[in-house]
């Protein structure tokens, strides 16, 4: 079926309405329904890693005026995130296509490490919360590396209308959590948003909103590192890259206006709707061209 | 967070609130003028061709062997035949590229300029990253 620019920008507005609101981000949802489309696969993800770019510091910079986003959490991660996205391109520039089909399947799969711990996130977020609020984290001092690099903050909740304070746990097994988060990125094309999300929440400890706001921001250097890769092997196609990164944006910025009035219900329903779709179509393309 | 009771709150941050509004700003224009460029050149590629069909024309996929030549050939005007879409899409891309280059280059000056030597090098290693990866 041909697909012309004015389509993949219209198909890329509520794309990016969807992926704002499931959390999965535009370019995991772009990539298969343009492979869909008949468009090479590794074309698909060289132009969804240079548009989340745009749809992620979009939205980051609003976050990091709010404060809510942690800068400096974010330039530490962004240490193993920019080696691993590197690493991640570099694979996908050398590997047979085929590969790429069931590895996005795979890593997709990921994506409901965070649904199932979201099934407990009333209980478990105001736990860790509460626990960030005592003065000293119990149990765990912070260690001398959470010091050294002060990986703590504070963020006014507006729903809690209180300020929240959290420091983050485990740097080390963090870090290289993210390093993997940005090697799938990095070869798969995308943001892994939800992947990054899952090991801020779950490593660091990071409170859940701290977490989206700063994997935001992480997202947009290590799709920098990425995109450098596929620049130098030319597979960086405008006609695609152009009208994607327009389309995601405008629906990533729909999305989060109407993100809030959605119940969690719906969201879920439609995450698990459209995880297990573009599971489906990632591993029937897989299958079919082996 | 806006309005008083965010002020009144807001507690002080190390001074990493003047860097926060700088990387701020940094974001959303390098994004709002990559994507204004972006939708120029698609305009003005319909105009010149009378198609917006995706071609996998070797001519609209951006290839160099380093980011920084990359840029340094868009400013000659033998870039790509002179074609004014090509050139628009182009520059939005590369102004999309060095919007998060931008933070990482901002960080470090600042974190220089405040003696801050772990962020110094945490930034540093950042930037070294990037740019090695632009550059090769």
């Amino acid at each position: 079926m041909p697909l012309d620019m004015l389509s993949l920008l219209l198909i890329s507005l509520p794309v990016g309405l969807l992926g704002s609101l499931t959390g999965l981000g535009g370019a995991s949802i772009l990539v298969p329904v343009m492979v869909l489309f008949g468009v090479p696969v590794k074309a698909a993800i060289a132009s969804g890693m240079v548009s989340i770019i745009a749809t992620s510091s979009g939205s980051a910079s609003a976050y990091v005026k709010e404060e809510i986003a942690n800068v400096k959490v974010a330039m530490y991660l962004e240490m193993f995130t920019s080696v691993g996205a590197i690493a991640g391109a570099t694979i996908t520039t050398l590997i047979a296509p085929v590969f790429l089909y069931f590895f996005f399947a795979l890593f997709l799969m990921t994506s409901f490490l965070r649904f199932k711990r979201s099934k407990g996130e009333d209980g478990g977020s105001t736990r860790s919360i509460a626990a960030a609020d005592a003065p000293p984290a119990p149990a765990s001092a912070p260690s001398g590396l959470i010091r050294r690099l002060d990986l703590r903050g504070s963020y006014y909740d507006a729903a809690r209308r209180e300020r929240v304070r959290y420091a983050a746990t485990h740097p080390v097994l963090g870090g290289l959590g993210m390093g993997l988060a940005g090697l799938a990125a990095g070869m798969l094309g995308i943001g892994a948003g939800a992947f990054k999300v899952t090991v801020q929440e779950n490593v660091l400890k990071l409170p859940s909103k701290v977490a989206s706001a700063t994997s935001n921001l992480i997202i947009g250097m290590t799709a920098l590192a990425g995109t450098s890769v596929y620049l130098k092997s030319g597979l960086l196609d405008l006609t695609l890259a152009a009208p994607m990164a327009i389309g995601t944006t405008l629906g990533a910025i729909a999305g989060g206006r109407v993100l809030n009035r959605l119940p969690d219900r719906v969201l879920r329903a439609l995450f698990i709707a459209v995880v297990v779709m573009l599971i489906a179509q990632m591993l029937y393309k897989g299958v079919t061209s082996l | 967070m806006s309005g008083k009771d965010g002020r009144v709150t807001r507690e002080p941050t190390g001074g990493l609130a003047r860097l926060e509004a700088m990387i701020s700003y940094i974001l959303i224009t390098g994004v709002v003028a990559s994507l204004v460029l972006e939708a120029a050149g698609l305009f003005l590629f319909y105009r010149e061709h009378a198609t917006l069909a995706i071609s996998y024309d070797r001519r609209l996929i951006l290839h160099a062997h380093d980011f920084f030549e990359f840029l340094a050939g868009l400013f000659t005007s033998h870039a790509a035949g002179g074609d004014g879409a090509y050139q628009l899409m182009a520059l939005g891309m590369a102004i999309l590229i060095l919007t998060p280059y931008a933070r990482a280059v901002l960080s470090v000056v600042y974190f220089a300029s405040r003696r801050d030597f772990t962020y110094l090098a945490v930034t540093l290693f950042v930037l070294i990253v990037l740019t090695a990866s632009m550059l090769r």
